[in-house]
């Protein structure tokens, strides 16, 4: 089984549960998994205002709130829904292929 | 509709940022300009007693966007400008040193200003107070020179400022007239925490006392507590509160009391003006009573709730208040209904510490509290959020899983 192109393996779906936030790292970037309804989101791993493992954070309707100072994150685009950071958090698409959710490398943009 | 209606947002702080963003992103298309009387892009001031104080961090690093972010979204700055007076009468303000800024509705986005300490000798050079950029600038200068620190008044200014200086090597004393540091919001339980946390630091505090003089001959050099002890020092910090800035508002018959009174929606008795963040004294429906909150959080949402507002969205602004503070390696975070507690629930170890402290009106969890524990904020807000009433027992047991206990709140609501 191969990767599609710029996409890299991460973890089987049915092992994510349901409301979970699963860690992972694509060389040295940090990145989230997150599964929410069944659907699969994935993100930078780190809080765009001071370090923070968003790994460490907590959902609510849909939006990812860092656990040290609060800001908040859509989970489908990364925009920013509350303060303190004002700078949108990286999204990564997703396929999954034969049960086998895949990331891609490279930020979704815009 | 005649023209285009402008708003003018007076104030700089994240309030204003909030509302700037808010407005257009609300669908405001009319004239917006931002008036402060800070030289300075709307920025984070959160920052400014921990990483900006301590190095960690530029000018350019703590503004929320740069200048060219306002002029994408239409908004023309107004920086280094004070407003002299205001004419609801005639709806515009006077900026100095002369210049008339109509209006057609007003957001006062003011804040708040440190009190200022009226005793001998805190007229002298090398006492700080912290609450703009400059003021930052200021201390940063005068700390790079100092070796013993002062603190007067142990709320989240003093304690954050005694943080930075004890994590810059200097020997830091904080006096506070309190048992312990930040009794009033948090209470003795969490105050008697943190007093521990800086004593393992290094800080010597001086608690249950006061200052009852500043000594020196070109400088402050000495602070004489009011039972007599002496302490050298060649920096002063005093952080004793902030009180609402309305003093434009003094006569222009503005509803004053603490602050700017507003109604859920943000808005004065004069039509057209609003007000948000630390000067307004709003009407908090989900709870039955007016706030005044001085903090992040609520400045930025309250700025934004105002705005939505103003572009004719208005929705009742009913948060949960929160803040949060870094001291040290230590997070603390607040999620609550500022006021009177009859019970303070601990779950966790205060020793570490890593502890969540509830707190309880009549059975009703009013305020939460993380220390070391941010993984049970949110849940304790839950139950803040849905006036749960729950047994002390079941909050201080570690088993307990409060996400399941959030979510079996939510459900019977």
């Amino acid at each position: 089984m191969t990767a599609p192109k710029g996409y890299v393996a991460v973890k089987r779906y049915d092992e994510i549960p349901e409301g979970g936030i699963v860690p992972f790292r694509v060389d040295d970037d940090e990145r989230i998994l997150v599964k929410l309804e069944g659907e699969i989101y994935a993100l930078s791993g780190i809080c765009t205002h001071e370090y923070a493992e968003l790994a460490e954070g907590e959902l609510e309707d849909h939006v990812i709130y860092c656990p040290l100072h609060g800001s908040g994150f859509d989970l489908k685009t990364g925009k920013v829904t509350s303060l303190p950071a004002t700078e949108p958090l990286p999204v990564y698409d997703i396929q999954i292929v034969d049960g086998v959710v895949y990331v891609s490398r490279e930020p979704r943009q815009g | 509709m005649a023209g285009r209606r402008s708003c003018v947002i007076l104030g700089g702080g994240v309030a204003a940022y909030g509302a700037a963003e808010a407005l257009r992103a609300a669908g405001f298309d009319g004239p917006v300009t931002l008036v402060s009387a800070e030289p300075v892009v709307p920025y984070d001031r959160t920052t400014l007693s921990k990483a900006y104080l301590q190095g960690q961090k530029t000018v350019e690093e703590i503004l929320f966007k740069p200048a060219a972010y306002y002029q994408e979204l239409g908004i023309e700055l107004r920086l280094g400008q004070r407003a002299s007076a205001v004419d609801f009468d005639r709806r515009e303000l006077l900026l100095e040193p002369g210049e008339r800024l109509p209006f057609d509705t007003l957001l006062i986005t003011t804040g708040a200003e440190p009190v200022r300490l009226r005793l001998p000798g805190f007229n002298l050079p090398g006492v700080r107070y912290l609450r703009s950029l400059a003021d930052a600038q200021a201390l940063r200068e005068d700390l790079s020179r100092a070796e013993r620190v002062l603190v007067v008044g142990c709320g989240f200014i003093g304690a954050e400022v005694a943080a930075s200086a004890r994590t810059l090597g200097k020997q830091v004393t904080v006096v506070d007239p309190l048992p312990v540091p930040l009794a009033g919001p948090l209470g003795e339980e969490v105050g008697a925490i943190l007093a521990e946390v800086h004593r393992r630091h290094g800080v010597e505090l001086r608690l249950g006392q006061k200052v009852a003089e500043l000594r020196g001959h070109r400088r402050a050099e000495e602070a004489v507590l009011e039972r007599g002890e002496r302490i050298a020092c060649d920096l002063v910090v005093v952080g004793v509160g902030v009180r609402p800035a309305v003093a434009l508002f003094q006569s222009s018959g503005l509803p004053l009391e603490n602050g700017i009174l507003v109604d859920e929606h943000c808005a004065t008795d004069i039509p057209g003006v609003y007000a948000a963040g630390d000067v307004a004294n709003w009407w908090h429906p989900g709870i039955g009573r007016r706030l005044r909150v001085e903090h992040f959080d609520n400045a930025a949402q309250q700025g934004a709730a105002a705005a939505r507002a103003i572009a004719g969205d208005p929705r009742p602004y009913t948060p949960v208040p929160y803040f949060w503070s870094d001291q040290y390696d230590l997070n603390l975070q607040y999620a609550g209904y500022p006021g009177p507690w009859d019970q303070v629930v601990l779950r966790g170890d205060s020793a570490a510490p890593s502890v969540t402290a509830f707190y309880l009106r009549q059975g009703v969890v009013e305020a939460v509290v993380t220390v070391n524990r941010p993984r049970e904020l949110r849940p304790g807000r839950r139950l803040v959020e849905a006036r749960a009433r729950v047994d002390p027992a079941v909050l201080a047991d570690p088993s307990t899983d409060l996400r399941a206990l959030a979510q079996s709140v939510r459900q019977a609501e």
